[in-house]
């Protein structure tokens, strides 16, 4: 069966940089449609951001970092073009004219300020649907706020509940927050269009990063209206146990283990092969394992020291135990089951072939002939003619003369610094 | 009319990742029928804290989060007569979320041929933390093991020297569920165009991975194996500090490239700008004595002070607010984020919402809470299906409902 491509001609128009925003509508771009990333000539920071091949940015860096295509312009296109110069500007109102959906990540304020904002949109276009994705939103005190993924797990309540076991609070991750707002904002485009189909009105999406954070932590909200606190468990749970990371063998390794009910306890046992310890009284309930968890993770620990991770895994989960090896990067790459069901996807870059084939995540569903794979990644620049042509209407002679004014370009200005 | 008002779904999940995925769709609209085994109900249930302070079935902070705006019926799909009922709610249904073992539901005879023929347009959602191939396939999972064997536990967060460290709270079955709406909507839209429904197949260990930009591309691309402890010793850009009646993260973000400089002048600390502080690298060499002349200036701070001030000049922090904290935050209280919901036994609480406002307006708003076990059995059964009184009271006593 053919591919289907279900958002075939639908048209994203985005204003786009760092993760959060690129990584949402990348979404759309897999599911075919035209999503033109605009970008500047320079403060390319994206395409800065790598990772370069064999870690070295070559003379041309701008089309190789494996960020664009695990998401950046992952089946986008790239109209690069100054939106300040008063051509630029014309150009992205006829654009946006005859896109479905204009979507950008800067602070509240600056698409009103380049006249983009969807005030600015909706007597040109009155079906447009526009998403603004910030950190804090367009009202409220602390709109004017910038952030980054790691603020936002501050900020919305997630790092203050992350840390180990009776220390402090510690950032929840590096960029979990990145990836859930880009999550949310391809399921609210998906609702918009959704919508727009029955109603035929377009909308006004105002997506905010901490607010996306706060809907993670919904127990927590909950359970504080009512003076509850949780603490700060490491590995550790609320009330299961054994429920860690325990040491194996070799460097850094590790297995995490979860029992989450007496059956379980039973069958970890039995695994062990019903050492005389676990007999002892301080072990006999759920809840005085949970109790006495410090102890029952070290006589577990001295029993998982000395074993491979994977054989230990194999061995627990064969015994019907939930059990994980703690893996790597370089584990995730080789590991049979992501091979097994293809979800490792290697891709070569035609616009930066000196990268050669390299080895990507994939998307974590699979859905009948819907593929949801990389196909291609815009170079900078890439699709400025056809773009500027065929959706923005403009003559070769305008499209000439923007190219020799410098306003698009298919390179960084001399100016930008290699990274 | 909330925009999914026209969709009907099932879901037959006692998962958190089915429980948070049917909750997105109801949130939005979605006319949701949370289906749950007669007597014990969802697992989730179960699970303490207890919004009230006493083990209550209809009391668990994690159970009212994940459920809103849905309702509830009991039914024993494993008794043939429950495999029936389910078959008559799949006939009209749009999407059926399901998490159990693969094949289980073959087994019981409602594998995706089947619900396909009583439903050629259904759209089914299974959501595993393995996925319904491949050698893991039947392994037993929970939250943990997935951030294990995503990559999330070894790379994320947690400190080098200490062992591996986990995020807060389910994040991963909740990453699993974001991606769920994600493809469920996608079908929605491929079945206006095809009539035919799909079979979704979703791996939360995907999920995981999927998740973390560092992990398997940069890899491939540099050879770097990274590891957990990005924070350690990172003043400006990862550890948290305490100020008077909190902490706060900063970063060098939004200085144009004079950190230092931006710091040195908002926190009136001119030492700050010694060469040895001058680069990220020089910075993590030096980081006990930077951090003690930036923790000592910042303890004088209030946070929402901090906050206001730090905005004003450009610069880029992060509260590390509690969820007390969140919960009373100006900010969110002026933008509406919270929606205040009754249920008859938890009381009313404020609930967060989904984190995008829609023409200026919150799509929680008129929101419902979680149901109680089997709460809609009548409305659903009796006035829906059409079953009788009698018939109704008779599944009731062979435990079908």
């Amino acid at each position: 069966m053919p591919e289907r491509r279900i958002l075939e001609g639908i048209r994203v128009l985005t204003l786009e940089q760092v993760h959060a925003l690129p990584w949402g509508t990348s979404f759309l771009a897999d599911l075919g449609a035209e999503v033109i990333r605009v970008e500047s000539l320079n403060h390319l920071q994206d395409r800065k951001a790598g990772p370069f091949p064999d870690g070295h940015p070559s003379k041309e860096w701008w089309n190789e970092g494996g960020n664009l295509a695990y998401f950046g312009t992952r089946n986008k296109r790239s109209l690069c073009m100054d939106v300040t110069a008063p051509k630029g500007k014309e150009a992205f109102l006829k654009l946006a004219q005859n896109c479905d959906i204009v979507t950008d990540n800067f602070r509240p304020g600056t698409m009103e300020r380049f006249g983009f904002g969807h005030e600015n949109l909706t007597p040109l276009n009155p079906k447009i649907i526009t998403l603004s994705s910030t950190a804090f939103g367009y009202t409220g005190p602390w709109r004017r706020a910038g952030s980054r993924a790691r603020t936002v797990d501050a900020s919305c309540g997630m790092s203050y509940l992350t840390g180990y076991e009776g220390g402090p609070s510690q950032r929840a991750s590096n960029n979990y927050m990145d990836h859930s707002v880009g999550n949310n904002v391809a399921y609210a485009l998906l609702l918009a269009l959704y919508q727009r189909d029955k109603t035929g009105k377009g909308m006004r999406i105002d997506l905010t990063m901490q607010e996306t954070g706060v809907s993670a932590i919904g127990p927590a909200i909950l359970e504080t209206q009512r003076g509850i606190s949780r603490p700060r468990l490491g590995c550790g749970h609320l009330w299961k146990s054994p429920h860690n990371v325990f040491p194996c063998r070799g460097y850094d390794r590790w297995i995490a283990i979860t029992v989450s009910s007496e059956e379980q306890w039973q069958q970890l046992k039995h695994a062990m092969e019903e050492p005389d310890w676990a007999t002892d009284p301080r072990f006999d309930t759920a809840q005085r394992r949970w109790q006495n968890r410090h102890a029952l993770g070290e006589y577990i620990s001295d029993w998982t020291r000395t074993q491979d991770d994977h054989e230990l895994m194999d061995h627990l989960q064969n015994h019907g135990v939930a059990a994980g090896a703690v893996l790597t990067a370089e584990d995730l790459v080789s590991n049979p089951h992501l091979n097994k069901r293809n979800y490792i996807q290697e891709f070569e870059n035609l616009n930066a072939p000196q990268a050669g084939p390299r080895k990507y995540a994939g998307r974590p569903f699979r859905m009948q002939d819907i593929s949801f794979s990389i196909r291609s990644v815009a170079a900078l620049g890439e699709h400025n003619l056809e773009t500027l042509r065929d959706v923005a209407g403009l003559s070769d002679k305008e499209i000439g003369a923007l190219i020799s004014e410098g306003i698009i370009s298919t390179q960084p200005l001399p100016t930008e610094p290699h990274p | 009319m909330k925009i999914l008002s026209d969709v009907k779904v099932l879901e037959v999940a006692h998962s958190l990742s089915g429980a948070f995925c049917a909750k997105l769709l109801a949130d939005q609209g979605a006319n949701t029928i949370k289906v749950e085994p007669p007597g014990w109900g969802d697992p989730a249930r179960r699970e303490p804290p207890f919004i009230n302070g006493v083990s209550d079935p209809e009391a668990s902070s994690i159970f009212l989060a994940f459920n809103t705006n849905k309702r509830g019926i009991t039914l024993d799909i494993e008794q043939p007569q429950g495999r029936e009922l389910l078959l008559r709610l799949v006939s009209n249904a749009d999407v059926l979320i399901e998490s159990y073992p693969p094949n289980h539901l073959e087994g019981l005879g409602l594998g995706y041929e089947v619900l396909r023929e009583t439903n050629p347009g259904l759209i089914l959602a299974s959501i595993t933390y393995f996925g319904q191939t491949g050698p893991y396939r039947d392994y037993i999972g929970s939250e943990l093991v997935v951030q294990a064997l995503g990559g999330f536990l070894h790379a994320v967060t947690g400190s080098a020297d200490l062992p591996p460290m986990g995020t807060a709270l389910e994040q991963m079955e909740i990453t699993a569920a974001r991606n769920g709406a994600i493809a469920i909507m996608a079908a929605l839209l491929h079945r206006q165009q095809s009539s035919e429904g799909l079979h979704i197949d979703l791996s939360t260990m995907e999920s995981v991975v999927s998740t973390p930009s560092g992990l398997i591309h940069p890899y491939t691309f540099t050879g770097r194996n990274p590891k957990r402890g990005g924070s350690d010793g990172n003043v400006m850009d990862g550890m948290h500090l305490p100020t008077k009646d909190g902490e706060v993260t900063l970063t060098t973000a939004g200085t144009g490239g004079r950190a230092m400089e931006a710091w040195a002048e908002f926190l009136e600390e001119p030492r700050l700008l010694d060469q040895k502080f001058s680069t990220r690298i020089s910075r993590l060499d030096n980081w006990e004595e930077l951090h003690n002349l930036v923790a000592p200036k910042l303890s004088t701070w209030n946070n929402l002070d901090l906050m206001r001030e730090a905005m004003a000049r450009g610069l880029v922090i992060g509260l590390v607010q509690s969820p007390q904290q969140v919960l009373d935050s100006p900010h969110l209280v002026e933008r509406g984020y919270f929606v205040e919901i009754n249920h008859p036994q938890a009381g009313s609480l404020k609930y967060p919402s989904p984190g995008f406002l829609m023409d200026e307006e919150n799509p929680m708003d008129g929101s419902k809470s979680a149901p109680t076990l089997g709460e809609h059995n009548a409305a659903i059964f009796g006035d829906e299906l059409g079953l009788s009184v009698e018939e109704l009271s008779l599944l009731r006593a062979s435990k079908v409902i």
